[in-house]
């Protein structure tokens, strides 16, 4: 029997050293040795490539370095300087620490700082922190909270989480005030430090548009711009629809498995269905119903069609974009990653404008998704985690990596209409689409709503998606009645 | 020494010996763990503090309707499963256990793999595949039949199909092998007596396979009710998340996974938990006493 | 049932004719059954030498457009950049935990279960039913009280701390339990007649022919290893100590997964276990446990 389980665990190791060996022929000689080593030796190894890398890193004085340099830990920085651990579920978000450390190390050689940036798979990076906060040890410094994850870990105020009132404060004037807000606690202070805006905005594709009317593109980007209302905005898409005339087009899609159309209603009539802090919730908004009777009809009458997969940013929703079964959707600014991803082949076609609204006047956009990034209670070096952070996100210089490399519509509003940095034609997402997306989000500078993330926000929200909104558009329930079942589950939590 | 190297070589000491390492194991790894969670059950757990309250998180159950839908999901799955992962693989198993299939190992390779594969590709790939979008395989095929395509992970019945298809393809394979595993334990001269007999094939699988299979098909049905009941990473793969779409996908332990892990609400999911652990036990108890399990057996 | 049909009174040519469409429709039936599920991993296996663009635009089809197809993905997986050398490291790291806990598993439950079937003594049913009773508690009510005690205990991030939790897996000691009931105790006494110790009749008499449950249970237990991720998620803290499903997890995110590497990976990432599998199914289960029994 013992020779039995020998001779397993012997075809296991060679089964990893043939693939350890066929990782590293392609690969250089010392990839080839390391596979042969320890495990123990082999993280060692691995260690002091990082090391290597970053410290030519410091000596270049490149932000590329440790970017470009191909090495499988993600440790940058100073190694004789102060360390700090970050968890990220983006291993982008984590690369930016990465640059901004070198930056910061030449720009504080007193105070230099090593961050170790650990990328966790997105549910379990939020378990993961909750136990550790829970627990109230093995925390890192730093650490990403994704917004609909946020009211979980702010619940913790103070005795988690660090207030950022202090280190954000030299950067909050040209900051958009209502992103600090969605990341503050109950209590009023200011707990995550936002990457984006994630301003609302509709997305046409005037390219398709403009084939199916048989009109120029300038012709479909003027009658675009001229859409003020949602009445506007549907006559357009019966316009686009009676052209097209053929079964399976629609102009729009409609959510279920997100309440992104919701929020842009709230946002116009300065409605929020969490109440805000302190308040009480209520989903039984006007605007709320207003916007579901709308897109009710709209569903009934063929100008829309519910998402493919509940919503647009799904591999259904890439698919239907694709073949240009619906033309216009709202979406964050942040989607415009998934066009240069998913849908490549779309660039030049697509065009950005404001968000119709109910009544002329009201505002046209909402802030939704968002990361916020927290410093923990438990971090040896609070102060210097926190300078950091505020720093890396909310500085000029922060805010240009974010832009170019994660394509956010950046927070700081004075860089909106800063031609360098709005207008730069290398960047992709300039390339990509027919205006500067920038420049719609300078024009709604003043018309950006909030809705609040608040305890209470998880349940309605899944509330939302789970039922209600499958009801009403899947189902064709009446939307009061909808409405209303949603309020007994609300109520029962709060 | 020699008394306690004699003691420890007695036919009294042995079992305990053997069952030590379990002991262990189920002092430091269980009865700590499942203690505090019993008392979590009663307390309302905050970050700033926590609160004894009672029978509070079980009576707000009692009105969750949420909750309702989680346990009516998780029983109907469960007892599909069962209908439908004992008799087919035991079947299976004896087929493949039979002179005439050629080329075992491969069918029996294949009907593994799916065990094999991570849950973050099982889940990506049926995902895509019950996709409502015309694409989806699932779809595909329906339209050939001339059935039309479904969303078929916004309804109830379709999505629980799904669940279903996801289920067998992974657990098939699994518990074909069980069976495969008990009927090697079963001598063959009791064949060849019953052949002798003049016995058919059918009175040979009735009247010696069947119960010669027992304490394998035991073991099958006892994991397969926990299994069953405790569902989750199959509905969490089909829907990217715990979330469903009218709760069509929502199982007990789903439920605790959103309200204990996701929200944080240990006191509430723990509450969850405990309930799942009374049915469970309940139905398995019931379900051994009624095999004899727990008869001491003197053969 | 028709394969074991009785043979009794047929002519020696009809029957040999009847045995021949016997296998061929119980052969063809398993053919079939395998297509069916091996379809999905083969779309996927299709799908990961197309581009993820394509993965997007066309769903996952399984018509083989050779234009769209190329090797692309595997190129970049085994390129020697650093995806590719944290894909080996997961990889790497999977296979030393999975081969750990199998043993360690298979040793401990074995012994459990012997002790709990080859002797009577008063507590033995209390704590089958223990054993019982901790396979019906879910393991996610158990994580947090867990967690804190991994790190009181200074097993975190540490081997140890992902596999002694579950080494003495409930449901596998059932397995044995139930194996070993069916097995003759004759052999016991037997051995004691010829002077051999509790342990030794353990270890060299019941053990080799426990053959069969070890095999079914091994894969088991390499497939529980392998596929595991919520546990092993919360105990390492390290990247370098990341298994295989945990870092292919960590390329779907809200914003924006990773389809080229994650099903290049995951496809790739199937490959060793089911070697492991041939190997283990075919020296077990075929090869020794008839005799094995029999003797």
């Amino acid at each position: 029997m013992k020779k039995k389980v020998l001779a397993t665990l012997l075809s296991v190791a060679m089964v990893s050293t043939v693939l350890a060996g066929c990782g590293g022929s392609s690969d250089s000689a010392s990839a080839d040795s390391s596979a042969e080593t320890t495990e123990a030796d082999d993280a060692a190894a691995a260690e002091d490539a990082g090391d290597a890398a970053a410290e030519e890193g410091t000596e270049e004085g490149t932000d590329e370095a440790a970017a470009e340099e191909e090495i499988p830990t993600s440790t940058f920085g100073d190694p004789n300087g102060t360390h700090l651990e970050m968890w990220t579920f983006v291993e982008l978000h984590g690369q930016h620490y990465g640059n901004m450390v070198e930056m910061w190390n030449e720009q504080n050689p007193d105070r230099t700082i090593e961050i170790t940036c650990t990328t966790y798979p997105y549910a379990d990076m939020h378990t993961k922190l909750l136990t550790s906060l829970t627990a109230g040890t093995g925390a890192p410094d730093i650490c990403d909270v994704e917004i609909g994850q946020f009211p979980n870990v702010v619940a913790g105020e103070s005795t988690w989480l660090v207030p950022m009132n202090e280190y954000a404060a030299p950067y909050l004037d040209t900051m958009v005030q209502a992103r600090m807000d969605v990341y503050a606690g109950a209590d009023g202070n200011y707990y995550g430090i936002p990457y984006h805006v994630g301003a609302t905005v509709m997305y046409y594709n005037a390219a398709a548009m403009a084939e199916a009317m048989g009109i120029s593109q300038e012709d479909v980007i003027a009658k675009i711009d001229a859409v003020v209302t949602w009445d506007d905005y549907a006559a357009l898409g019966q316009e686009y629809l009676d052209a097209v005339a053929t079964d399976g087009k629609y102009w729009t899609s409609v959510d279920t498995a997100g309440c992104d159309w919701q929020w842009i209603a709230m946002a116009e009539y300065g409605e929020d269905w969490t109440g805000g802090f302190g308040g009480t919730a209520n989903v039984q908004l006007d605007s709320v119903k207003k916007m579901l009777t709308m897109e009710q009809e709209w569903v009934n009458s063929g100008l829309a069609e519910v998402s493919p997969d509940g919503h647009v940013d799904l591999e259904a929703g890439f698919q239907n974009i694709l073949d240009h079964n619906i033309v216009s959707f709202p979406k964050a600014m942040w989607y415009m990653s998934r066009f240069t991803n998913y849908m490549p082949e779309e660039s030049g076609n697509w065009y950005i404008a404001k968000c119709p609204v109910f009544e002329a006047g009201q505002k046209c956009s909402v802030g939704i998704g968002g990361t916020g990034t927290v410093v923990t209670q438990q971090s040896a070096n609070q102060e210097l985690a926190a300078e950091f952070l505020a720093w890396a996100k909310m500085s000029e210089e922060g805010e240009q990596l974010i832009w170019d490399n994660l394509g956010f519509d950046v927070c700081n509003t004075v860089l909106w209409n800063d031609d360098a940095f709005a207008h730069d034609d290398s960047n992709q997402y300039n390339q990509f689409f027919i205006n500067y997306p920038y420049d719609v989000l300078y024009s709604i500078k003043d018309d950006i709503g909030t809705v609040y993330t608040t305890a209470i926000s998880p349940t309605i929200n899944e509330q939302m998606c789970n039922v209600t909104l499958n009801d009403i558009l899947e189902n064709g329930m009446d939307v009061d009645e909808a409405l209303q079942a949603a309020q007994d589950v609300v109520d029962l939590e709060q | 020494m020699s008394k306690f190297k004699k003691f420890f070589y007695s036919q009294k000491a042995a079992p305990y010996v053997f069952v030590l390492p379990f002991i262990l194991s189920f002092l430091f790894f269980w009865i700590y763990p499942l203690c505090s969670t019993i008392t979590m059950s009663f307390q309302d757990i905050t970050p700033t503090g926590t609160e004894w309250v009672g029978l509070k998180n079980f009576s707000k159950l009692l009105k969750d309707t949420v909750f309702h839908t989680a346990i009516l999901n998780s029983f109907e799955y469960m007892i599909l499963t069962l209908v439908l992962l004992i008799p087919f693989p035991m079947l299976f198993a004896v087929l493949m256990d039979s002179r005439l299939v050629k080329a075992k190992g491969f069918w029996k390779a294949c009907l593994y793999v799916p065990a094999l594969t991570s849950v973050v590709i099982s889940g990506t790939l049926f995902r895509l595949m019950f996709s409502e979008y015309s694409t989806g395989q699932m779809n595909v095929i329906t339209a050939a039949l001339g059935l039309g395509t479904f969303k078929w992970l916004k309804m109830k019945a379709t999505g629980l199909t799904a669940l279903l298809v996801v289920c067998c393809w992974r657990w098939t394979g699994v518990n074909m092998l069980y069976f495969i595993s008990g009927l090697k334990a079963i001598d063959t001269s009791l064949y060849e007596s019953a052949e002798i007999d003049g016995a058919s094939a059918w009175q040979k699988f009735r009247y010696v396979t069947i119960p010669l299979l027992k304490p394998t098909t035991i073991y099958v049905l006892t994991i397969s009710v926990y299994a069953g009941l405790s569902m989750f990473m199959e509905s969490y793969m089909l829907w990217a998340g715990p979330d469903s779409p009218n709760n069509i996908g929502l199982t007990i332990v789903g439920y605790l996974y959103k309200r204990g892990i996701t929200k944080n609400q240990l006191g509430y999911g723990s509450a969850v938990g405990i309930v799942l652990l009374v049915i469970a036990l309940a139905i398995n108890i019931v379900q051994l006493i009624l095999n004899g399990t727990f008869k001491k057996e003197e053969d | 049932m028709a394969g074991t049909s009785s043979v009794n009174e047929k002519a020696e040519g009809g029957m040999k004719a009847k045995r021949t469409v016997l296998t061929v429709l119980a052969t063809g039936w398993f053919a079939i059954l395998s297509a069916i599920i091996v379809f999905p991993l083969l779309a996927g296996l299709i799908a990961s030498f197309r581009p993820g663009t394509e993965l997007i635009r066309k769903g996952l089809s399984i018509d083989l457009d050779f234009s769209t197809m190329t090797l692309a993905n595997y190129k970049y997986l085994f390129g020697g950049n650093a995806d590719s050398q944290k894909y080996m490291m997961w990889y790497k790291n999977s296979l030393i935990l999975t081969a750990v806990s199998v043993v360690l598993t298979l040793f401990i439950c074995y012994i459990v279960a012997y002790g709990l079937t080859m002797y009577n003594y008063k507590l033995k049913n209390f704590l089958f039913f223990i054993v019982i009773a901790t396979m019906m508690v879910p393991f996610e009510i158990l994580i947090l009280p867990l967690y804190k005690e991994m790190i009181s205990l200074n097993l975190i991030d540490t081997m140890a701390g992902v596999v002694l939790p579950g080494v003495c897996g409930a449901s596998t000691i059932f397995f044995f339990r139930q194996y070993m009931t069916g097995l003759p105790k004759e052999l016991l006494d037997a051995g004691r007649i010829d002077g051999a110790t509790e342990y030794g009749i353990c270890f060299k008499i019941m053990m080799p022919i426990t053959k069969p449950a070890f095999a079914a249970m091994s894969i088991l237990c390499a497939m529980g290893a392998w596929n595991n991720v919520l546990w092993p998620m919360l105990v390492f803290r390290s990247a370098e100590k990341f298994t295989l499903p945990i870092g292919l997890n960590t390329l779907l995110t809200p914003y924006g997964n990773n389809y080229d590497v994650l099903i290049a990976g995951s496809m790739f990432g199937i490959i060793p276990v089911f070697i492991v599998f041939l190997c283990f199914q075919r020296y077990f289960i075929d090869g020794m446990t008839a005799g094995a029994v029999k003797g």
